[in-house]
């Protein structure tokens, strides 16, 4: 096959290295900078490197499949993580120690996965680079006149011989070509004519464009993870306004949400009913459910979760109001059979939590209308609370010198909110990935070569074509040939 | 609705299995005869397959039953899933009883999609059982028709996911037929199809679910991004799609590589079929958010 002058691009663009080692100067202390860079273009654009590392990125998939991986937001916490940590211990034994150092619980942030991506990402670019001028060459200015030798050698071939002269012949065989949909190009010379025929020349660059959106799919997650936020734990009870933060000016209150069911108890709806307000203006109302997100410029907001919440009022000793807000209940403890909400008094420098008993559990201690508060200093780092009282709904009752009220109880809507500005990004490479694959498969570019020389008894019409793997290709060939047989075959009955 | 869908599936368990045993008898008798008109030729075992060669009547008829069976299974499982939808008033999306359903559906219809063009019963003979295990698997699980979780309340979304998804298994499950044959033949295995047949068929096969599996992923990002407000978040169901995606990835290049060529391309479609019913089967080891198996 290498015999053959098929202009693809591995043949149109293969880099000759020399094979001799490059003298170093200086005890070889000096490196040849582009024999390297020869080197490491070699290595990015070769086909074994892709193969190795897309299946180097599936072993790690699998390892982040079968081993648990530490959810987000704990990694951060010191604390938390070594807690976390410990929860797998069990199920790991001696192994979980090694394995943490190997990153293998946070895999897809792992050095090998970033390392894998950046390689493959590096080689994806260099394979494109390396084959776009091949590509183009061959659709734009393909090779269209080819020596005997290639008829000979060519895996699909046919040689008819005509009684006409060869000017006539090729009318009948670009017409068989053009009722297959192909583009001809017919070149003269003296009294040898050549054909080429191709089909679906735009095809292979699907390939490039396959391989190009993987980058952008990649670019695209960098960008939301460099200039996009998420939180996973935006609690809005009912009836109360919470700031979005991360620089929006966003505030959401939640006017009221529904949970209903089905008869088997499986949930049935999500509904919260939000208000959305900029810099304190309304700019937004809906209601939102699991699959209708509330979207207001690149924020958007998701129903995620939802609890019981309570509305708790702070007093200070001359009557004025410091805190009066729901407070989610986002927290379990005591194994599931407590809930618990906390928030800040900033100025008095205190932290208060709000303990009830979970839904449906018996607490001796906590009973139901009832919730505990915990007041501790902001910062002492979990110590021993200032004060401890269990209170009941509507009931004041002074703490720290302030006097607390348990209002009622509530619901609250647990939100997602993410600003993903890279989503456009990776919803269009994926298109485009798309669009590229169904090209290349579906559109598979097909090019014949026919050449027209006198003969014996007239003209002899030689056609020959290389495919790569293209199985339906053989049958047309067969088809093509059989029909240029035959419309030449009534040219020289005349 | 719902019962005509469970005499549809049990028709098509029972037409399925019938079929296997056509398939089985038409194939031995085949080799058999070509066996022996290989021995009177002293030529080559291997054979181009079904249509070229004379081949008594006897065999053939009962190959011609096989493939009327399975067209009537496969009409089954549609009429299955038809009846199933009308009844649930969405696709057969939502448990693990309707998506085997849908698997062996996508199986059979691929499969036949092949003999049609390659005349290889023998693929059948593997690929049909697969589909047969996944029916007999769909049987023992609770064929409730629950109403959906708000998550899954993304009727056309969904639909066209597991659609493709279907496709996509499809393929890589005869890919995955004639890899083993291809295997099979290179240890020694007498009067296999051609190697190159089969090489040929695996790749069509790829080459057909590859993008289908794209799809799949991209769709499931898609509706991730609208339901969760994130369109990866590592899942483990969305981990191993992607793996399975990846090592169908990487066979597509390795056909290209010359040592890759053959056998270790053949393997890493064994492997990418066990990627594939990993994937499948993976909600029932795994938890995150695709846990909608209904087996808890
Ligand atoms: C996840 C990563 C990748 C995916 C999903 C991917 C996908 C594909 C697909 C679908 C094809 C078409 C196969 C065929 O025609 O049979 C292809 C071909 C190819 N890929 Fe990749 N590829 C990836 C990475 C790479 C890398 C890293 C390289 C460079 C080392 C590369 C180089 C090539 C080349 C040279 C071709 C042949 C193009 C042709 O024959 O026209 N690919 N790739």
């Amino acid at each position: 096959m290498s015999q053959l002058s098929v202009p693809t691009s591995t043949t149109a663009k293969r880099r000759t290295v020399d094979p001799e080692p490059t003298e170093g100067t200086g005890g070889g202390l000096t490196i040849d900078v582009s024999e390297v860079g020869e080197r490491l273009w070699r290595i990015f654009t070769s086909m074994r490197t892709a193969l190795i590392l897309m299946l180097g990125l599936a072993i790690l998939g699998l390892i982040g499949t079968l081993l648990v991986q530490v959810p987000a937001g704990v990694q951060s916490d010191p604390q938390a993580y070594t807690a976390w940590l410990d929860t797998v211990r069990p199920k790991y034994g001696g192994w979980t120690t090694p394995m943490e150092m190997l990153q293998f619980f946070s895999i897809f942030s792992s050095i090998w996965f970033k390392g894998i991506i950046v390689l493959l990402t590096t080689s994806i670019l260099a394979c494109s680079v390396n084959r776009f001028r091949g590509l183009w060459k061959t659709a734009v200015r393909p090779r269209t006149r080819m020596t005997a030798v290639f008829f000979d050698r060519a895996p699909h071939s046919a040689t008819i011989d005509v009684a006409v002269a060869a000017d006539v012949a090729v009318t009948d065989v670009t017409r068989t070509f053009k009722s297959h949909h192909y583009r001809t190009v017919v070149e003269r010379d003296g009294d040898e004519v050549s054909v080429y025929a191709d089909r679906f020349r735009w095809a292979p660059f699907g390939t490039l464009m396959a391989h190009i959106s993987l980058v952008l799919i990649l670019v695209g997650a960098l960008v939301g993870s460099t200039w996009g936020f998420k939180n996973t734990e935006f609690a809005v009870p009912v009836g109360s306004t919470v700031p979005v933060g991360n620089g929006t000016g966003l505030s959401v209150m939640a006017k009221s949400f529904n949970d209903s069911y089905y008869a088997n108890g499986a949930p049935s709806d999500y509904v919260a009913d939000l208000v959305l307000y900029k810099d304190g203006q309304q700019v937004a109302a809906q209601a939102v459910r699991v699959n209708e997100p509330l979207g207001y410029g690149d924020v958007t907001f998701y129903q995620a979760f939802f609890g019981a919440a309570t509305d708790v009022s702070v007093k200070d000793a001359s009557g004025a109001t410091l805190y009066s807000q729901g407070v989610p209940l986002l927290y379990t403890a005591d194994n599931g059979t407590r809930r618990v909400g906390q928030f800040l008094l900033p100025q008095q420098g205190l932290t208060v939590l709000v303990v009830s008993a979970a839904s449906g559990e018996i607490d001796p201690a906590i009973k139901p209308g009832m919730v505990q508060l915990e007041v501790y200093k902001t910062g002492a780092g979990g110590g021993q609370p200032i004060d401890t009282q269990i209170v009941s709904q509507g009931k004041p009752i002074q703490m720290a010198g302030l006097t607390f009220t348990f209002d009622r109880e509530r619901q609250f809507t647990g939100l997602m909110v993410a600003k993903d500005p890279g989503v456009i990004f990776v919803f269009g490479g994926a298109l485009l990935l798309v669009v590229g694959l169904f090209l290349v498969f579906f559109f598979p570019s097909r090019r014949i070569w026919t050449r027209i020389v006198p003969g014996p008894s007239g003209s002899e019409v030689r056609v020959g074509a290389t495919t790569r793997h293209d199985a339906t290709f053989g049958p047309d060939f067969q088809k093509i040939v059989g029909e240029m047989e035959l419309s030449l075959a009534g040219k020289s009955g005349n | 609705m719902l019962k005509m869908s469970e005499y549809s599936f049990i028709a098509a368990i029972l037409s399925v299995a019938l079929a296997i045993v056509f398939y089985a008898v038409a194939v031995v008798s085949v080799r058999v005869q070509r066996g022996r008109a290989a021995v009177a030729a002293g030529g080559a075992a291997t054979f181009d397959g079904g249509t070229s060669v004379a081949v008594t009547s006897g065999s053939s008829t009962f190959g011609t039953y096989g493939t009327l069976v399975a067209w009537l299974s496969f009409a089954f499982l549609l009429a299955s899933l038809t009846f199933r939808t009308i009844a649930t008033g969405h696709g057969p999306f939502a448990n693990m009883y309707e998506f085997s359903i849908s698997f062996a559906t996508g199986i059979i219809g691929v499969y036949l999609f092949f003999e049609r063009r390659y005349h290889q019963r023998i693929l059948g003979l593997i690929v049909l059982p697969i589909a047969l295990l996944m029916l007999l698997y769909a049987t023992t699980i609770p064929a409730t028709a629950d109403p959906l979780v708000p998550a899954l309340q993304n009727n056309l979304l969904l639909t066209v996911h597991v659609a493709v998804a279907i496709v996509a298994y499809g393929t890589f499950s005869v890919s995955f037929a004639a890899a083993v044959l291809y295997l099979l033949q290179s240890y020694g295995v007498p009067r296999l199809p051609r190697a190159e047949l089969l090489d040929e068929i695996s790749y069509r096969a790829v080459v057909i679910g590859f993008p289908f599996m794209t799809l799949v992923i991209i769709l499931g990002a898609v509706w991730a991004n609208v339901a969760w407000g994130s369109y990866w978040s590592w899942d483990p169901k969305e981990t191993a799609s992607l793996v399975t995606w990846l090592i169908y990835g990487a066979y597509l290049h390795a056909r290209v590589v010359r040592g890759w060529r053959g056998n270790r391309a053949a393997w890493l479609l064994v492997v990418g079929f066990g990627a594939t019913l990993f994937t499948y089967f993976g909600n029932l080891f795994f938890g995150g958010l695709h846990s909608y198996s209904g087996l808890n």
